[in-house]
């Protein structure tokens, strides 16, 4: 019995002290890189930061159909440009990389780097574990980004991170329907559409057998959050490209959103958007549009176009794993149409990347290493590489000249390529002037009022008054009176 | 001499007693740890953190804030409103079905039974994600879809199952009535079987028919086990997330936001794990309450 208890401590003691022996070496590296970090703490992201061995840990989901194939080769290449750097890269799949990254954080051990939306920010600096990279990356990485881009990764005083591209949300349409309804596709890329074009052209869209509809002009993804997303993109085509004015007064308690929401209702009560559509989620509707039930689809993407060729390439080859029912449809960007005479502002998907800091006091020698890890995934070849995987232009100078050597995909639409061009120049100013605690409180009620009215909007459960009624009620207890738009 | 002799005899016996003491110390100190480690620390933490604006930096403490915040959030009570529902009716409907299928089941050869129990087990393994891709594809709003298409046979017009006020909360019960009987049906199999022949083979001599014997023996008989899976049946429906969340994200308009569902965005989506913490323990408060009626309304006459 002795003898069993005797083992059992010397086992227990025995760990322990391998524990000790990690931590301890940890902090002896620590402690080093602090003594050597002293010497560059001025001279941020700068090659002669030291040349201690570091390693950066990274968190990316697939950010691209093949991006995660590359991180082999990302990875080698690093480390031949910075011989005593080490980029280890842990994949994620798109489902579970948030979770991940929340726990991580939460627990106070993020990955040096990882792959943030520039919308979702806020959340990460409350936490104080999020970097200001102002003063840790160089006037040279930063100024080889757009620079509205790379506003929207800034928050107050501070910028917080590096973006992968600028996504357009739009919409896109089925090319050999938009012509049969009589849409000028081309010209629409070109000049957009106001709200009564648009309305009109969906109506022609709509293909009925007997009383039952067998293609629908318009369908968005609208089943649970997704709802938000057709909101927030109709919405900036409305004359209010983000939550506040210039003057920092809520903009929905404006008569323009009434009035949105209403010809957003007109859509489905015309019948050319199903009327369940708060129940059709991205995968219905992207099977809807492979199948030729919609004419048009949304949210859209400039990469579908890619999907939908490679549909059609299987149906070509009678490839059985193309979609069940699936038509050959050549995939047509298109904007989102203008409201009340206001000006097309689209509506753009900032990823990139972010830097963390963990519990533990990271030393300035670190921080510069991490600074040029993000700015090499997020510059040159890389940028370009993703980029064109994604059928869209890459946001940075090195970006666009590595893109010269990037081979084309093929049978790439060119009018295409030119209206996702024009819609990415179009998408609205990034706002550094809206506060934390402003941008907080609009995200308050966007979850728990406009997004839950909006539902119900859209099941006609509720009128679009009593929705615009709820959201002014909520915005007036969250700003008070002068605080909103009042029109 | 004698006193020294007994002095060695109780301390031998107590030198064994105390032997025996610590294996058996040591055969409980691993799920004793597993409980420590996995459920008291986690409560525990999750008391302190109620008081707390959790960061993982710089925790503040902010007394009972996310208290008050709780009981003035209109959500919070909607969020109960729904849960109360879902509980009053999943529960006591589920308990019947599996009931009625157990009474169905019993009569039967071993080699049945077992078919049986485990084709209504099946679902209690199935990943709840692969689950809910079968559900929604049974409840795809369009014409086309399978449920739409038997309720369009009887003339009725396709309902947006998921996406209406009116039938979101009602399809999330259907859902969960026609996939949990499993553990129940397996445990009431368990008691039914317990039920000593005597007493039927008393009754069949008095002529009694099968309702009475039903009324008189069986439910008697079965009420501990009645009990106990009510108990755990109503506190696991008032800790239901995964369907919500899986099916409805918890729309339309908050209709069908669980309490849990309230609590892991608080937590997960909105890092305010406080507030989470707080509303956590005011649901492990209520349940208990309920437990406590339960028990004092069902629980008379049972012995565990």
């Amino acid at each position: 019995m002795k003898k069993g208890l005797a083992l059992l401590l010397v086992i227990v003691m025995s760990l322990s002290a391998l524990v000790g022996c990690k931590n301890n070496a940890a902090n002896d590296t620590a402690k080093e890189n602090t003594k050597d970090g002293q010497n560059v703490t001025n001279a941020p992201g700068d090659q002669s930061a030291g040349d201690a061995e570091d390693t950066i840990t990274v968190l990316l989901p697939p950010v691209s159909p093949t991006y995660q194939d590359y991180f082999d080769e990302w990875t080698k290449g690093f480390h031949d440009q910075y011989p005593n750097l080490t980029l280890k890269i842990e994949a994620a799949s798109w489902e579970d990389v948030t979770q991940k990254l929340d726990v991580q954080v939460q627990a106070g051990s993020p990955p040096d780097i990882a792959f943030v939306g520039a919308g979702t920010i806020a959340k990460y600096i409350d936490t104080g574990l999020l970097l200001d990279i102002s003063n840790i990356a160089t006037s040279d990485m930063l100024n080889d980004f757009d620079q509205n881009i790379l506003n929207y990764y800034r928050n107050g005083d501070g910028l917080y991170g590096m973006p992968a591209y600028a996504e357009v949300h739009g919409i896109g349409g089925n090319r050999e329907m938009l012509e049969a309804a009589g849409v000028d596709w081309k010209k629409v890329q070109k000049e957009g559409w106001t709200f009564e074009e648009f309305r009109e052209a969906i109506k022609a869209g709509v293909i009925k057998d007997g009383n039952t509809v067998k293609t629908y002009g318009f369908v968005f993804a609208c089943s649970g959050v997704a709802a938000a997303d057709y909101l927030n993109i109709f919405v900036k085509n409305a004359g209010m490209p983000d939550p506040f004015t210039k003057d920092l007064k809520y903009a929905y308690t404006s008569q323009n959103f009434l009035k949105l929401l209403e010809d957003m209702r007109t859509l489905i009560d015309d019948g050319s958007m199903p009327k369940e559509l708060s129940s059709i989620d991205a995968g219905k509707r992207w099977n809807m549009f492979l199948t030729g039930q919609t004419m048009i689809t949304g949210k859209g993407l400039s990469v579908f176009e890619r999907s939908a060729k490679l549909n059609n390439d299987k149906i070509d080859a009678k490839d059985g794993s193309a979609v069940e029912g699936s038509i050959k449809a050549d995939y047509i960007i298109l904007p989102v149409p203008t409201f009340l005479g206001n000006k097309m502002q689209a509506a753009g998907a900032i990823d990139g990347y972010v830097m963390f800091r963990g519990k533990e006091e990271p030393t300035s020698e670190h921080l510069s290493n991490v600074a040029k890890a993000m700015y090499y995934l997020a510059s040159g070849k890389i940028a370009a590489v993703t980029c064109n995987d994604l059928y869209i232009s890459p946001v940075c100078e090195t970006g666009r000249q590595a893109m010269a050597n990037v081979e084309q995909p093929e049978g790439k639409n060119e009018n295409n390529t030119e209206a996702a061009q024009l819609l990415a120049s179009q998408i609205s100013e990034a706002r550094t002037d809206i506060t934390p605690e402003l941008g907080a409180a609009a995200q308050k009620i966007s979850d728990e009022v406009m997004v839950p009215k909006f539902q119900a909007l859209l099941a006609n459960e509720i009128t679009p008054k009593e929705m615009y009624d709820a959201v002014k009620a909520a915005a007036i207890e969250a700003f008070g009176k002068d605080g909103v738009v009042v029109d | 001499m004698n006193k020294v002799k007994n002095t060695s005899l109780h301390t031998r016996k107590k030198r064994r007693l105390t032997n025996e003491s610590i294996w058996g110390y040591i055969f409980i100190l691993a799920p004793f740890l597993v409980f420590a480690l996995f459920t008291l620390y986690p409560i525990i933490d999750a008391f302190i953190i109620s008081f707390q604006k959790f960061k993982p930096l710089k925790t503040e403490w902010v007394g009972l804030d996310n208290y008050t915040k709780t009981f003035k959030s209109s959500l919070f009570y909607q969020s109960l409103v729904n849960t109360a529902v879902y509980t009053g009716i999943t529960v006591p409907l589920s308990m019947m079905i599996s009931f009625v299928i157990s009474i169905l089941i019993v009569p039967l050869t071993k080699r049945k039974q077992n078919f049986f129990k485990a084709a209504y087990y099946l679902p209690a393994i199935a990943s709840g994600v692969a689950l809910s891709f079968v559900w929604k594809w049974i409840y795809d709003p369009l014409p086309s879809g399978l449920l739409n298409r038997l309720v369009l046979f009887f003339g009725v017009d396709n309902q947006n199952w998921l996406g209406s006020s009116s039938t979101a909360m009602f399809s999330l019960i259907f859902m969960a009535m026609l996939s949990s009987h499993g553990t129940t049906i397996i445990i009431y199999i368990a008691a039914l079987l317990g039920i000593d022949n005597s007493y039927y083979e008393s009754a069949d001599i008095d002529g009694a028919t099968f309702f009475q014997k039903l009324r008189y023996i069986v439910l008697p008989l079965v009420k501990p086990t009645t009990v106990f899976l009510l108990i755990t049946s109503v506190i696991g429906s008032f800790q239901v997330f995964q369907n919500a969340f899986l099916m409805t994200g918890g729309g339309p308009d908050n209709k069908t936001t669980m309490v849990g569902l309230l609590i892991f965005n608080n937590a997960f989506k909105y890092f305010e794990y406080g507030q989470a913490s707080a509303q956590a323990l005011v649901l492990t408060a209520i349940i208990g309450i309920f437990t406590f009626i339960q028990f004092k309304l069902t629980g008379d006459n049972v012995e565990y």
